[in-house]
């Protein structure tokens, strides 16, 4: 066939179908009264003609249907006319449109929303060159992943394995910068000199770093894109200059991409030094992250295997440190993602099942307004439209309204993905970031295309009658509203249930939430700020000069109004978690492996419990008189005492600590939450800080009222003592509780939200079963008030109807939530999944909605006016 | 063998109206009647199966439409056969005879 003419024809088709549509009614009308016209020569009279004419041609609409079918474009000419018989009926029923595309569009939203951050964490590569080669590295204790490796054991393992192109590690930290602008405080990594060819990424100005950097006394320094324009205004000179770290000068060698993110925000990095600071000797040390670069053609299962391999031997080399240690490698994406992983497939999964509730509900409508068609689509069946057409055309209105919903989806999913972005717990930066990729503009198709199927199949094969005489048959009653109301009723019954499996899962969460900030802390978080401040240990160089500058700092920030008191300590809880050491009573030897008790370490400045709210339950806390020249005290948690000393009084004993000589216990306090809120580690350890030197402390100060209140005068007494100081991030404690809650806490809003929106969507289905239900039903309930039964005998007939869907969908969905709660089961806390109270809850509150929705449509029936319905009749 | 008769068929009514289109243009109903006429009444071709033929010929490029009056004053849409059409009309008749002439041979082998 000629290429022109069937491009031509097919042009036409879509073009000019309006035109070719009316010639065609012309021609066909031409041809018929030319035949009438033949057949009055004949002696016929004028009717007659007319009708035998019309015999004769054996029906226009069949005609039309056969040249519309012969001619080229004809599948896309009978779709783009269903398409515009779908867009006028959509604009003739705004009403209904309106609800259906709305409904809808909130699934689609809230689904596409939710997907490009599946997207984004799991689907798509993390930026970096051949990202799969990647793989993040940490210690195994017994086997279980638990942090930081030792930077001897990453020596060994580096030098050891040759599954790697390169192996990195890494440490992050916080630093006050100074020098050439305004101090501030920002992230820094100490990493290995290969940091960057193993993610293989260049300096965009300088070098990067070399072997050589990472040598005693080296001063390199690669800072952020961002840190070199806000503090060198970009200028290709900084490469060169000096800034302070803590107060130490380091040359800026090179300039990072800018958008370069690696697990942390960091705006500088540091070269971890090769030194011989006594910390850098301990093989039981352990601060460093890994990160590597499989050579190629290499598997993360050699590199494994490999690294067991060299673990095992390690452990025979140095039993005292490396027993029952070993490294766990695994792919980089996945690590960076981390528990993320859980909750955003939970809330993927939630978010999908409200979307099969919506499209319940649209189903339901569409079943409704099928029946109303019935007859309509009768007639078209009788005028010779093939059955195949009619259900085509019922679903390119089904499909059409669900595009548009997806249409309008595609806008919602901005705004919820705004909400989403700040709320979600994304897992760690260098992920990229969610964006409405082609991904999920597919994803989005897809769904709205399987919604408007979904929605649609059921209705299009109901409305299009097999034979259509039956349905002409009937008069303006309508037969088959009985199937089809139990086909709503099935729906029905299924959103009941999924409504309920999500009431549980978040009911669940709820609980969890409620046993959370049911925790006894161990201190009092109310009216308590806290923030760090760092000073320079070349400024101060003596330990008695450092505890001098913060003595001084506590006594000024005490004389402010408003403050009642001030301490510090090297670690807040909650927010500066881990760091635990082995402790054991003097005079015994060592713990071996595994047998030792392990306790958080911190260092606390004077008045630090008093401050903190936690009770002194013997001795004495940390005092002024612990000076460096002092003898070394320790005050122990109540835990720490009763795993030392079990009924022995610990007071005026001797402790060890790790390398540290031995340490007098004069006090015993309160174990308090201090590596999170969630956590399980009462044993901690309090040493004097003036005793340790420390040059960085997280003050704490107890307000009268606001905690932020004095936030800018603590600033100002700073500045006063020394400009270069920074009183950084000061938060009160309630938001420090808050924010470790959080991702949790956005979970379960989330979780809750959408089980919301599930249940009124459940609600607004059931009511429309129902009044549906009433609507068909109301000849016969008019009849029986007639003939004498009583309101409260119809009521009953429609709430036990509606009551029934609702109990089948009960039983249903707590049989499902029996299995689905294993889904959130990593998110409680102190709470069983199969909580009894929890499920009654759930079911008490949907059987209550659901009775709510079975109120309206049996008042109604109870209302039913006989006289008037049986005059309908 | 329903089948294909059906194609036989198919293929002969566009033969047929080409034919006719070549002796003058006409309108639908025309090419309808004067087709029974020739034919003695064996061929009766409906409007269900004249128009997808003309439409579908009309798209081929084999035959124009266009609209004129009709011999009782009726607006009606003439056709009229293209060069293409008749070239058509060529093949579709050696076609028709190469055919007629092979099953003949069938028929008359003993």
């Amino acid at each position: 066939m000629p290429l022109l003419p069937l491009i031509k024809g097919t042009f036409q088709a879509l073009t000019r179908s309006d035109e070719l549509e009316r010639e065609m009614d012309e021609e066909l009308e031409s041809y018929l009264s030319m035949v009438v016209d033949e057949k009055v020569q004949g002696g016929m009279s004028a009717d007659d003609a007319r009708r035998e004419a019309l015999m004769e041609l054996g029906g226009t609409e069949q005609v039309k249907t056969e040249v519309r079918q012969s001619r080229h474009g004809a599948t896309m000419d009978s779709f783009v006319w269903d398409l515009r018989h779908a867009l006028r009926l959509m604009l003739k029923t705004p009403g209904f449109t309106a609800v259906v595309v709305l409904t809808l569009a909130l699934g689609i939203g809230a689904n596409t929303a939710l997907f490009s951050t599946v997207n984004a964490a799991l689907i798509r590569d993390i930026p970096f060159d051949e990202p799969h080669r990647l793989v993040a590295g940490e210690k195994t204790t017994d086997g279980v992943p638990n942090g930081s490796v030792s930077r001897l054991d990453y020596f060994d393992l580096r030098d050891a394995a040759t599954s790697f192109e390169g192996l990195a590690a890494y440490v992050p930290h916080r630093v006050t910068v100074t020098g050439e602008a305004a101090p501030e405080v920002v992230g820094l990594m100490f990493a290995t000199w290969n940091l960057f060819s193993v993610l293989r990424v260049d300096p965009v100005a300088g070098r990067g770093f070399l072997p050589e950097d990472e040598l005693e006394g080296g001063s390199s320094v690669l800072i952020s894109h961002a840190l070199w324009q806000r503090r060198f205004g970009g200028a290709p000179g900084a490469i060169g200059r000096t800034v302070f770290v803590d107060g130490e000068p380091r040359t800026v060698i090179g300039v990072v991409p800018a958008g370069f993110r690696f697990m942390n925000d960091t705006d500088l990095w540091v070269p971890v030094e090769r030194g011989d600071f006594f910390i850098d000797r301990q093989r039981d040390s352990h601060s460093l992250r890994l990160v590597g670069r499989l050579a190629p053609g290499a598997t993360l299962a050699q590199a494994r295997s490999e690294a067991d391999a060299i673990s095992q031997r390690l452990e025979q080399q140095y039993p005292d440190s490396n027993s029952g240690k070993g490294f766990f490698l695994d792919d980089l994406q996945r690590q960076m993602v981390g528990d993320a992983r859980s909750s955003l497939m939970l809330l993927m999964a939630t978010t999908a099942m409200v979307l099969l509730i919506a499209c319940g509900n649209v189903a339901g409508l569409l079943l409704a307004r099928s029946q109303g068609r019935l007859p309509e689509m009768a007639m078209r069946t009788a005028l010779g439209a093939p059955r195949k057409r009619l259900i085509r055309q019922l679903m390119t209105e089904s499909i059409l309204m669900t595009l548009v919903a997806g249409i309008a989806g595609v806008g919602l999913a901005v705004l919820f993905q705004r909400l989403l972005l700040q709320l979600l717990p994304l897992g760690k930066p260098g992920l990229p970031e969610p964006t409405l990729d082609s991904t999920v503009l597919i994803f989005t198709v897809v769904v709205s295309v399987l919604a408007g199927l979904a929605v649609g199949v059921v209705p299009a094969f109901r409305a299009t009658p097999r034979q259509p005489w039956e349905q002409l048959k009937t008069t303006s009653r309508v037969s088959g509203g009985r199937r089809s109301t139990r086909m709503r009723s099935l729906l029905v019954v299924t959103q009941v249930a999924v409504s309920v499996v999500l009431l549980i899962g978040s009911g669940l969460l709820i609980r969890t939430m409620t046993q959370l900030t049911a925790v006894d802390l161990g201190f009092d978080p109310e009216r308590l700020l806290a923030g760090t401040v760092g000073i320079r240990g070349s400024v101060y160089p003596t330990p008695d000069e450092r505890s001098a500058f913060f003595a001084t700092l506590m006594e000024r920030i005490e004389a402010l109004p408003g403050v009642e008191r001030a301490s510090g300590i090297s670690k807040l809880p909650i927010a500066s978690p881990s760091m635990d050491w082995l402790v054991w009573p003097e005079g015994q030897p060592k713990p071996g492996y595994g047998e030792g008790l392990y306790a958080l370490t911190r260092f606390a400045m004077p008045g630090y419990f008093e401050t903190m709210g936690i009770p002194i339950l013997e001795g004495r806390g940390i005092e002024d008189i612990d000076t460096p020249d002092a003898g070394r005290v320790v005050v122990i948690s109540e835990a720490v005492a009763e795993g030392l000393f079990p009924g022995r009084d610990p007071i005026g004993r001797h402790l060890n600590l790790d390398w540290h000589d031995p340490y007098e216990v004069v006090g015993v306090v309160a174990n308090a939450q201090l590596d999170g809120v969630r956590a399980d580690f009462p044993e901690a350890v309090y040493m004097s800080s003036a005793q340790a030197g420390a040059t960085s402390m997280w003050l704490t100060v107890r307000t009268e009222s606001d905690p932020l209140l004095v936030a800018d005068p603590i600033r100002d007494i700073l500045r006063e003592m020394d400009a270069d100081v920074v009183f950084s991030r000061p938060r009160s404690m309630t938001t420090i509780v808050e924010n470790d809650l959080s991702g949790l806490h956005t979970v379960t809003t989330a979780l809750g939200l959408l089980a919301g929106i599930a249940l009124l969507l459940t609600a607004i289905g059931l009511y429309g079963v129902l009044a549906y239900h009433v609507n068909q039903r109301i000849g016969e309930f008019g009849i029986r008030i007639a003939i004498g039964a009583s309101a409260g005998k119809l009521l009953t007939l429609v709430v036990d109807r509606g009551l029934r869907m609702v109990g089948a969908g009960l039983v249903l969905g707590v049989t499902l939530s029996l299995f689905g709660t294993r889904l959130v089961q990593d998110l409680l806390f102190e709470t069983d999944p199969l909580d009894p109270l929890t499920y009654a809850a759930a079911v008490v509150f949907l059987g209550a909605v659901g009775l709510a929705a079975c109120v309206l449509p049996a008042w109604r029936a109870m209302h039913v006016n006989p006289v008037e319905v049986l005059r309908k009749e | 063998m329903v089948e294909s008769r059906q194609n036989i068929l198919k293929g002969t009514l566009d033969m047929l109206i080409l034919k006719t289109l070549s002796l003058a243009p006409m309108h639908g109903l025309g090419i309808s009647r004067r087709i029974e006429q020739i034919t003695d009444g064996v061929f009766q071709v409906k409007p269900g199966s004249l128009f997808p033929a003309l439409h579908r010929m009309e798209q081929e490029g084999w035959i124009e439409g266009s609209w004129g009056e009709s011999e009782n004053n009726r607006r009606a849409k003439f056709y009229r056969l293209t060069p293409a059409g008749a070239a058509r009309l060529g093949e579709e008749r050696e076609g028709w005879t190469h055919l007629v002439s092979t099953i003949g041979l069938v028929l008359e082998a003993s």
